[in-house]
């Protein structure tokens, strides 16, 4: 089999093989291709989806647009608290069921992993109707930003953890218990394995999980309306009542934005993470 | 496996802010929804209320969900999230090993690139999807230079499962990832070494390997396709309903919370039995545990 | 604005000060007598600077959010008003919003510039006396359509949404039971708000033996698809369409009653019950109804206007627009479509899954 590979590519190389790599950019072009086309028609001169002229003006009403600019910041604020609480409690409740026999672990397990079944409206109208039965939602309503957005976050952690959960626990089921009890045997305690051996263990699927939750919190549009006072609207909340009427390229030029600051954030995070990260 | 009184304290710890979340958070709110899918609306005066129930006083939600219009959005559902599902698994696979085999310094670079998209909003980029597939949008323009088209490409079925793939791949490329990282290259080699195909090796080691990924993919992607709707409401034709939107329908237009509870309960019944179907098979099959 | 984001980078800093100081927990602004209102409408029913100009004469912030459907509106006030004052629903709706208890009683007192009202806006047959509501905008529910793909003369009848092949795979209606119901009963001869259930079945199996022609049912967005292209021939409302045409520098795009009638809307402005701020509420009621204000209102969002004081002072551009406001021969016609109460509507909506079904 080897023979058949090119000089200077193991058999392992599966990342160099011309059909994955072929594979790859196809998706990516049918990942991005409408991206390309959104970046694009945020230039356009009006809405109409055809292309009518350049312009910059859409950035400039979009900058200018308090609604949009309140959108986008409760957005991201929301996406980011709930992705580290998210993260926090999906790590430790895939540990839980990992590591522990309990009575009625099954049931546990199929009680946690819930909200990913549940439809979202169904979630949305009970999380409204708790939200308003138990006074949190008037309570928080004039609260100073970003608490008045508290109810929507935890509505966000609540549909989120179960994902970071189930990610991890996946990965976990391969993990080496002696590795576990060769650090107790050296003499650390429970605590520091956990940091020093579990931890490092889970990052891949901490972070993988931690990106789902990220997505689920940018993403959601049902929940987050029925669990949102006034004045509190997402971006999401904002296109689709916006959309109706056509996507005003407004929005394009807001999402273009959004894309660039997240994707400069990320990279800037990569690179600050970049010495202190190990080999493989 | 640790029995939890041997470190009840560990557990507890661990346990509890999970739990609590839940119960507050998900567990109370739903309970509300389970009364009223066995409630009707109340009758004031001889006239049906439009805010007040009756609780607790009927199975005829479940009956009517059992109906054949719905037996009909659901079995649509169960089959075209079946097939966006199947879709994302033999693209998001290939990919994940692509991602975990690159060199290391390219990996989180390669992972992002197939994330970013997602980090635009789910609506704005099925609208984009749609502007591009439109009837005068660039693939057509471009089938319009050879002297092709224009084709009508949106609106059908296969717009609809196109959408779930293009908005649920990142639920499979990512447990895929966390899955494949961990793989013991040693195993490969050693079957390589020892006269395996390439397809073998797969097939026997790598597959079975990583087959917990494999399964939480299809959970995070099958799961929450079922009960979508926007992508049908925009990318979808006449005929592409699905139980998704019913439900969305009788929460809204239709101001029937009971029935629209009722719905909910019978998705997530039907997911669970899915669910229990699975567990039974991997515990018969393999053992594997996810 | 520059003030209010200066103010959210304050509560940032100021954020920072709370997590190292005393305590974690948010205290409340202000009192509830702040000049402040809750405005919960649709999108596209404000000019530029409208709010603007609303806190410049009367000194009020507005907070706004936008739905895209009076059941959106609906169900969320039915969980529990989160704290919206002013509403925006639409005339067949204010009757269920004040059957269930959503909307208040207006204390016409307080708005004295009701005076301005056309007296035909003043006692429809869902709000008898204005009791809940007071129009807002108004439009017609027709047929929006490419003049370059025109078959067999205007699209003058719901025949070419419902009944024809000459748009085969090139036509959207509006996918809600209400209209998609009510033009096909309208088409079969029948009221719009039909509720006689062999009418009813007959309008479901014009629509489900439509469904091979129809490109798809669409959420209010016909106009737009319209516009780009998809379709040629859409359910739409004239408002809508109106927008796009002016949008065309072809001038491709025509809207037109069907002969069948065709229907009216009404988009009201009410006062949500529990509002946090009553006053306010009345005072930007009062403000929309002032001629001046109102006229440039109607000036951005070319909506017809019930506000004959303020339609006197517009160019005979606006007031003569046979889309804006259709002959009086023709307003004969037109169907208002009125709350049928919840088992009606409950059974329409079952049709409606069946239609999906089939």
């Amino acid at each position: 089999m080897s023979a058949q590979l090119k000089p200077g590519q193991g058999p392992l190389d599966y990342a160099r093989r011309p059909w994955i790599i072929a594979l790859f950019a196809l998706v990516l072009l049918f990942l991005y291709a409408p991206i390309a086309s959104l970046i694009v028609f945020s230039f356009n001169v009006d809405k109409s989806g055809v292309w009518h002229g350049f312009t910059f003006m859409n950035y400039v009403k979009a900058w200018n647009n308090e609604q949009i600019f309140y959108a986008l910041s409760n957005s991201i604020t929301i996406a980011l608290i709930s992705t580290v609480f998210s993260t926090i409690l999906g790590g430790m409740t895939a540990l839980t069921l990992w590591r522990f026999r309990f009575p009625f672990k099954t049931a546990y397990e199929g009680f946690v992993a819930l909200p990913i079944v549940v439809p979202e409206i169904c979630m949305g109208i009970a999380l409204s109707m708790f939200f308003n039965y138990s006074g949190l939602m008037a309570a928080v309503r004039d609260w100073v930003w970003p608490f008045n957005l508290i109810n929507i976050i935890f509505a966000h952690i609540a549909f989120s953890f179960p994902f970071v959960a189930v990610v991890v626990r996946s990965r976990l089921v391969g993990f080496n218990r002696q590795l576990e009890e060769a650090s107790k045997d050296l003499g650390a305690t429970e605590f520091q394995t956990f940091i020093n051996v579990l931890i490092p263990f889970m990052m891949p699927a901490l972070v993988a999980g931690g990106l789902l939750a990220f997505t689920l919190s940018l993403d959601d549009f049902v929940i987050t309306l029925f669990s949102s006072g006034p004045g509190s609207v997402t971006f999401p909340v904002k296109i689709y009542g916006m959309v109706k009427r056509g996507v005003d390229m407004q929005i394009n030029a807001a999402s273009t934005v959004l894309i660039l600051v997240t994707l400069s954030a990320t990279l800037i995070a990569m690179k600050l993470q970049a010495p202190a990260k190990s080999g493989h | 496996m640790d029995d939890w009184k041997d470190f009840k304290r560990v557990f507890l710890t661990l346990a509890t802010p999970g739990s609590l979340w839940m119960l507050l958070f998900f567990a109370i709110p739903m309970a509300f929804l389970f009364v009223l899918s066995f409630s009707s609306k109340a009758v004031i005066d001889g006239e049906i209320s439009t805010t007040a129930y009756d609780y607790m006083n009927t199975f005829q939600n479940y009956v009517e969900s059992a109906g054949h219009n719905y037996l009909v959005l659901l079995w649509r559902a169960i089959w075209t999230s079946a097939i966006a599902t199947a879709l994302c698994l033999a693209l998001a696979y290939p990919l994940a090993m692509a991602v975990c085999f690159a060199a290391p310094r390219w990996r989180p670079l390669l992972l992002l690139l197939l994330i970013l998209p997602f980090w635009i909003n789910l609506l704005i980029r099925t609208y984009a999807m749609y502007s591009i597939f439109r009837t005068t949008g660039v693939v057509n323009q471009a089938f319009g230079l050879v002297g092709l088209g224009p084709y009508e490409m949106l609106n059908n079925t296969y717009a609809v499962i196109m959408g779930l793939v293009y908005v649920y791949l990142p639920f499979m490329v990512l447990p895929l990832y966390s899955t494949i990282e961990k793989l013991d290259r040693s195993f490969l080699e050693a079957s390589l070494d020892l006269g395996a195909t390439q397809a073998k090796t797969f097939w026997l080691v790598t597959w079975p390997l990583t087959l917990p990924g494999v399964i939480t993919g299809i959970i995070l992607v099958y799961i929450p396709c079922l009960g979508t709707f926007l992508t049908s409401d925009i990318l979808g034709g006449p005929n592409n309903w699905n139980i998704g939107n019913a439900i969305q329908n009788q929460f809204l237009e239709s101001n029937n919370w009971p029935l629209g509870a009722a719905l909910s309960f019978i998705l997530m019944y039907v997911t669970f039995i899915a669910l229990m179907v699975r567990a039974f098979l991997a515990k018969r099959s393999t053992g594997v545990d996810a | 604005m520059t003030l209010r984001r200066l103010n959210r980078r304050n509560v940032l800093q100021g954020g920072l000060g709370v997590a190292m100081g005393l305590t974690f927990m948010p205290y409340k602004t202000m009192a509830a007598d702040e000049a402040k209102l809750n405005l919960y409408s649709w999108d596209s029913y404000f000019g530029e600077d409208t709010l603007g100009a609303f806190k410049t004469d009367t000194g009020v912030d507005v907070k706004i959010d936008l739905y895209g459907s009076n059941d959106e509106l609906f169900a969320k006030l039915k969980a529990g008003n989160p704290g919206y004052d002013v509403v925006i629903p639409s005339a067949n709706w204010v009757q269920r919003f004040a059957k269930a208890n959503m909307i208040i009683q207006l204390d016409h007192a307080k708005i004295p510039n009701v005076k301005n009202y056309d007296p035909a806006f003043m006692n429809p047959e869902w709000d008898p006396g204005r009791k809940h509501s007071l129009a807002f905008v108004w439009g017609t529910y027709g047929i929006g359509y490419r003049k370059s793909k025109a078959k067999n003369g205007k699209p003058d009848s719901w025949k070419f949404l419902l009944d024809s092949p000459d748009y085969d795979g090139r036509i959207s209606i509006q996918a809600d039971q209400e209209y998609a119901l009510g033009s096909a009963l309208q088409y079969l001869g029948y009221s719009w708000n039909s509720t006689n259930k062999t009418e009813l079945g007959k309008a479901k199996d014009l629509l489900i033996a439509a469904k091979k022609h129809i490109k798809l049912f669409a959420k209010d967005n016909g106009d737009s698809l319209l516009a780009s292209g998809d379709v040629d021939i859409c359910g739409e409302y004239s408002g809508d369409v109106l927008g796009q045409m002016r949008n065309d520098p072809t001038n491709d795009m025509d809207y037109i009653l069907p002969k069948e009638g065709g229907n009216m809307w009404q988009d009201t402005m009410a006062i949500a019950k529990g509002a946090p701020h009553l006053a306010n509420a009345y005072k930007y009621i009062n403000w929309i109804c002032d001629a001046k204000v109102n006229a440039t209102l109607m000036d951005a969002i070319h909506y017809p206007t019930p506000n004959a004081a303020a339609k006197a002072t517009m160019s005979d551009d606006y007031k003569t627009n046979p889309i804006i406001f259709p002959s009086a021969e023709q307003m004969k016609k037109v169907e208002q479509s009125i709350y049928l109460g919840e088992e009606a509507t409950a059974a329409r909506e079952d049709l409606w899954t069946a239609i999906q079904a089939a």
